[in-house]
């Protein structure tokens, strides 16, 4: 039992030391998605905190997603958060992904992004700064390390 | 040639299909009916007059004892003028030719058209929806004046194909997909054989909101705040393009300082637009060295706009009738120690990507298009500059400051990829020079003027140069506290036609470099690729990563 | 006694659990360097043992179609192979664990098998690259590949042995072969970084990512493995080329000076661009490598033959 507990708390411990993310637009207008690419820049640089940016959802742990999600977008969405293997956790980023945001009442929206998967986080502004999306992730992880998060997303 | 000379021309070619015309300033509208219209635009375009900029479809709602009609508008533009064909249709079967046959860059404008306002395009081919997803139910038409929410609740059943199912014309369609048995919606659709794109096309809507229906349900002054989020880059132009419209309606001119601050705004927004652009499009390429390096540098303009707004992006700075923020002394000199900075800075991405050898191999001779084909198929922005197509509004049809302060666009005639980032730097330079000079002579004075809550009747036409380039928008009001009608066309949808057609005969490689050649404006990370192999039955689905992964490892250590 | 020895040699020092601490640590100089170069802080020193253990504790999707046995197979062979190249090398600056004559073309040959069973991964895979894929990866092989044997054969023909540890002892007693043989030094690094796919061809972050499509279709443990295996071998090879031609590496000091120095300079070509870059096309590097290569063999055999000492 000794082993097993030690072997979780490696786990653990490497999951929040390595939150690899992949990021999906469901049909924002790019201002969250570009402050979360200055993330990686050298001012912001979230490497230091191990994460990475994966172009393939099946090397993620973390889904970092903006948008009010079109119609359109929805589908990809949920095919996008599919393929991600477990645990794992989403962020949403931006005012839109909330409740739509500007866009709240248009007609080609669906308005939430956790009426479309399990949010872990959501990081209001419109858009948040980057020290913001750092606050968000840093949160996730303290959700984490707190093992209230349960793997697969909802808390 | 003054703009009355010309419409005396164009009035004088089209007369036998137009029953009615009217100028007004810039402006020359013409009646005519859906019948007549393709001869009349025919004759419009043997004149060799200027580029189809937009089309809009105006519902005029009910209207008793009549059913009421829909007006399609064809906005043509040359510099500051703007010839207007008008087909007024009725509302129970609403039906128009499709001016592709002289006008191929049309097809795209009259998908729109078909799918948002329900108005029968006859002879556009078949195809499936471009801006509507697959499961929006069949006969709703969102920006008709009787739609409503519950209305577009989804089917859960892909739509047939849009069209009228009448064989295509001779014109090549770069849009929309050709294949209404594809299942899976990428973004991109590519045909190879071997290692060339025989085919490419599009499949836009995943960044659809359904603003301009939107704009209907806000007041005049709620609206900024919705057109500046249409896009995070280049949020500012948007704001400023209807702002200028709403204050044309209304009677209202801004003070000179405002303009001026506008202005500012305007050529810093275009200043951290095309940074952004050089480091994704280095990133494209795998130089992610110089990706770090200029976003790095970008942080430097980052600052100055919150320093002077309080954001870093949406610094919505316009009223109607004015700006809430001045740019004092201690900021404007912030602003030119920063622009200093950048000016060091861009002098050495100038000799980057004009120099080195492995960023040329990507760039020299790709993506090739020729002055005839940009001009024909309605290429604006740095993309048409590129090519030796002077359009560029600020210095055709100055708006707010810059007929005091005048802009010298910048051309290339190579019309290749490496021209377009060379235009991209150049503007730069201008864009600091620019700054410095309006912060030099600022005109002193108020900040606004008082605007009316309530917009008097009328119709306006506001274009203004984005950094992606012309950014067209129509406003409509019927003198209430909402607008009657905002429609907004964005630059790239001018330049994907282009960009489209030029892919075909290139390598499968160098397609991503292409593409944001342009600097398309949409979202970065999530486009995808479906690939139709010559030969294979099955359509492979890459994510944008693979291809630009497969482009960066041809290049660098797979091609022969 | 001896089998015991043999084991720990084989799983815990110079060999297995060391080579494994080390090429995580090795990992972790490179990222932090490239970072530095571009200007950033980079990752903390534990970054990649945790990338390892997250990899190993995450689901594996296999994808349909493909043949499972070569699936899950391939990683453990490609980490095997680097794995059992490291027990040739002097590694730590200590003899090599095992040796025999002729173990210079076992070892280049086990690090080849990385690249083979990429290529192999690639075609396994039903969709994305497929044939392409691992053509690419198999071209990979005989573009730098090639070269790289040529270039350790330079030293070895220097020291009149096909043994690895005999090579060694020569460097250590002569002028250090980067002198004598620039050329094959040159080839040797470039030849090294080119079959790690180091040169900035990458993700953001500059972090080595394989570009082959072999790797996006594994997510856990065969992901782990193919990254580890990886790390193993840009430490077993920075290791033989400070060993040949950096004059040997004759204890742990000059191990630990002697790789790094040459890290340093892979993270420095990694990080700039413009005209420090060399990054060839396969039919440039193939011929200007081996062409070069080939010269500076010829070069010493002549020598050899006319009895001059190296």
């Amino acid at each position: 039992m000794a082993l097993r507990g030690a072997l979780d708390k490696a786990a653990l411990w490497s999951r929040i030391n390595s939150p690899w993310l992949v990021h999906f637009n469901s049909g924002s207008c790019n201002g969250c998605d570009i402050e979360i690419l200055a993330t990686l820049a050298p001012r912001y640089d979230l490497e230091r905190f191990g994460v990475k940016l994966q172009g393939s959802p099946r090397h993620a742990d973390v889904l970092i997603c903006t948008g009010p999600v079109t119609r359109l977008a929805r589908e990809r969405l949920l095919r996008t958060y599919e393929q991600m293997p477990a645990p794992k956790f989403v962020i949403a980023v931006g005012s839109c992904s909330i409740t739509g945001g500007a866009f709240h009442g248009c007609y080609n929206i669906v308005g939430d992004i956790g009426d479309v998967i399990p949010v872990d986080v959501y990081v209001p502004g419109c858009p948040p700064r980057p020290e913001a999306i750092i606050d968000g992730v840093v949160q996730l992880l303290t959700k984490l390390r707190a093992s209230i998060a349960r793997p697969g997303g909802a808390s | 040639m003054s703009p009355e000379a010309d419409f005396l021309r164009i009035s004088e070619s089209v007369g036998p299909w137009v029953s009615g015309s009217r100028t007004a300033g810039h402006r020359l509208d013409m009646d005519t009916s859906a019948e007549r219209l393709v001869p009349a635009v025919t004759a419009f375009k043997n004149l060799s007059w200027g580029y189809l900029s937009a089309i809009t479809g105006l519902d005029s709602g009910t209207v008793e004892p009549s059913d009421g009609h829909i007006e399609v508008l064809y906005h043509f533009c040359r510099g500051p003028a703007v010839v207007t064909f008008r087909v007024k249709v009725p509302r129970g079967d609403p039906s128009v030719p499709s001016i592709g046959a002289p006008v191929p860059p049309a097809v795209l404008f009259e998908r729109e058209l078909a799918e948002t306002m329900g108005v029968r395009v006859t002879g556009l081919p078949d195809g499936k929806r471009q801006f509507l997803s697959d499961d929006w139910p069949e006969n709703v038409y969102p920006l008709r004046k009787d739609f409503t929410l519950e209305s577009a609740a989804a089917t859960g059943e892909p739509a047939p194909a849009v069209g009228s199912g009448e064989e295509p014309g001779t014109f090549i369609i770069p849009i929309g997909p050709q294949h209404p048995a594809l299942k899976e919606p990428g973004h991109f659709e590519l045909t190879v054989d071997g290692e060339i794109v025989t085919h490419a096309s599009i499949r836009l809507g995943y960044v659809h909101r359904g603003i301009e229906k939107g704009a209907e349900d806000r007041s005049w002054v709620h609206n900024i705040y919705l057109m500046e989020r249409i896009c995070g880059i280049c949020s500012h132009i948007h704001a400023t393009a209807y702002v200028l419209g709403v204050e044309s309606l209304a009677g209202v001119a801004a003070p000179p300082r405002a303009q001026a601050v506008r202005t500012v705004f305007c050529e810093m927004e275009r200043i951290h637009s095309h940074l952004l652009w050089l480091g994704v499009a280095a990133h494209e390429a795998g130089f992610d060295t110089l990706f770090m390096y200029s976003w790095r540098d970008r942080e430097t303009i980052m600052d100055l706009l919150e320093e002077l707004s309080g954001n870093r992006v949406n610094y919505s700075v316009n009223l109607l009738g004015g700006v809430k923020y001045d740019v004092d002394t201690k900021a404007a000199d912030s602003v030119r120690r920063g622009l200093d900075f950048l000016e060091r800075r861009t002098k050495h991405y100038m000799k980057i990507v004009t120099s080195d050898e492995s960023f040329l191999r990507r760039t020299r001779g790709v993506g090739a298009i020729t002055y005839d084909q940009a001009n024909l198929l309605g290429t604006v922005g740095p993309t048409a500059r590129a090519s030796g197509v002077s359009r560029d509004l600020r210095h055709e049809a100055p708006y707010l400051a810059y007929r005091d302060f005048p802009i010298r666009p910048v051309l290339d005639s190579r019309c290749d990829l490496a021209a377009r980032f060379v235009v991209r730097i150049n503007e730069l330079f201008e864009s600091y020079r620019m700054v410095r000079e309006i912060l030099d002579r600022m005109p002193a004075g108020e900040l606004a003027v008082p605007a009316p809550r309530k917009v008097q009747e009328g119709e306006v036409i506001s274009r203004v140069e984005a950094p992606r380039g012309e950014l067209f928008y129509y406003l409509r009001s019927t003198g209430g506290v909402k607008p009657d009608r905002v429609k907004v066309r964005t630059p790239s949808l001018c330049n994907w036609a282009a960009v489209l057609s030029v892919a075909v005969g290139h390598k499968l490689a160098d397609i991503p470099m292409i593409l944001v050649g342009i600097d398309p404006c949409f979202s970065c990370n999530d486009r995808s690729i479906t690939l139709r192999r010559r030969g294979s039955r099955s359509l492979e689905n890459w994510s944008w990563e693979d291809l630009r992964a497969y482009g960066i490892s041809y290049y660098a250590g797979g091609a022969t | 006694m001896s089998v015991v020895l043999a084991l720990v040699a084989l799983v815990i020092f110079p060999g297995g659990l060391f080579v494994i601490f080390g090429s995580l640590a090795y990992e972790y100089v490179d990222r932090k360097l490239v970072a530095r170069f571009q200007n950033r802080v980079g990752p903390r020193w534990f970054q990649p043992l945790a990338d390892l253990v997250k990899l190993l504790v995450k689901e594996e999707i296999v994808p349909a179609g493909v043949n499972r046995g070569l699936f899950n197979g391939l990683p453990l062979v490609a980490l095997a192979a680097s794995l059992t190249a490291a027990l040739y090398v002097p590694m730590a600056g200590l003899a090599p664990a095992w040796g025999f004559r002729g173990d210079l073309v076992v070892t280049v040959y086990l690090m080849m098998m990385m690249t083979l069973c990429l290529g192999l991964a690639g075609a396994n895979t039903q969709d994305r690259f497929s044939l392409i894929g691992s053509t690419r990866a198999l071209t990979q092989l005989f573009s730098y590949e090639a070269p790289f044997l040529l270039a350790l054969l330079g030293p070895s023909i220097a020291a009149g042995t096909w043994r690895i540890s005999e090579v060694n002892g020569y460097a250590r007693e002569h002028l250090w072969m980067i002198v004598t043989q620039p050329l094959g030094f040159l080839v040797a690094l470039i030849g090294l970084m080119g079959k790690l796919e180091l040169p900035p061809f990458d993700a953001p972050e500059a972090e080595t990512e394989i570009v082959s499509g072999a790797l996006t279709e594994y997510s856990g443990r065969g992901l782990a493995f193919f990254r580890l295996g990886r790390d193993v071998e840009l430490l077993v090879g920075l290791t033989l080329i400070s060993a040949f031609y950096l004059g040997g590496l004759a204890n742990p000091v000059h191990f630990i000076l002697k790789t790094l120095g040459l890290l340093f300079v892979t993270a420095g070509l990694q990080s700039l661009f413009a005209r420090l870059r060399i990054d060839q096309t396969v039919g440039l590097w193939w011929r200007a490598g081996a062409v070069l290569a080939l010269v500076q063999l010829l070069v010493l055999i002549v020598l050899k033959i006319l009895g001059v000492r190296l």
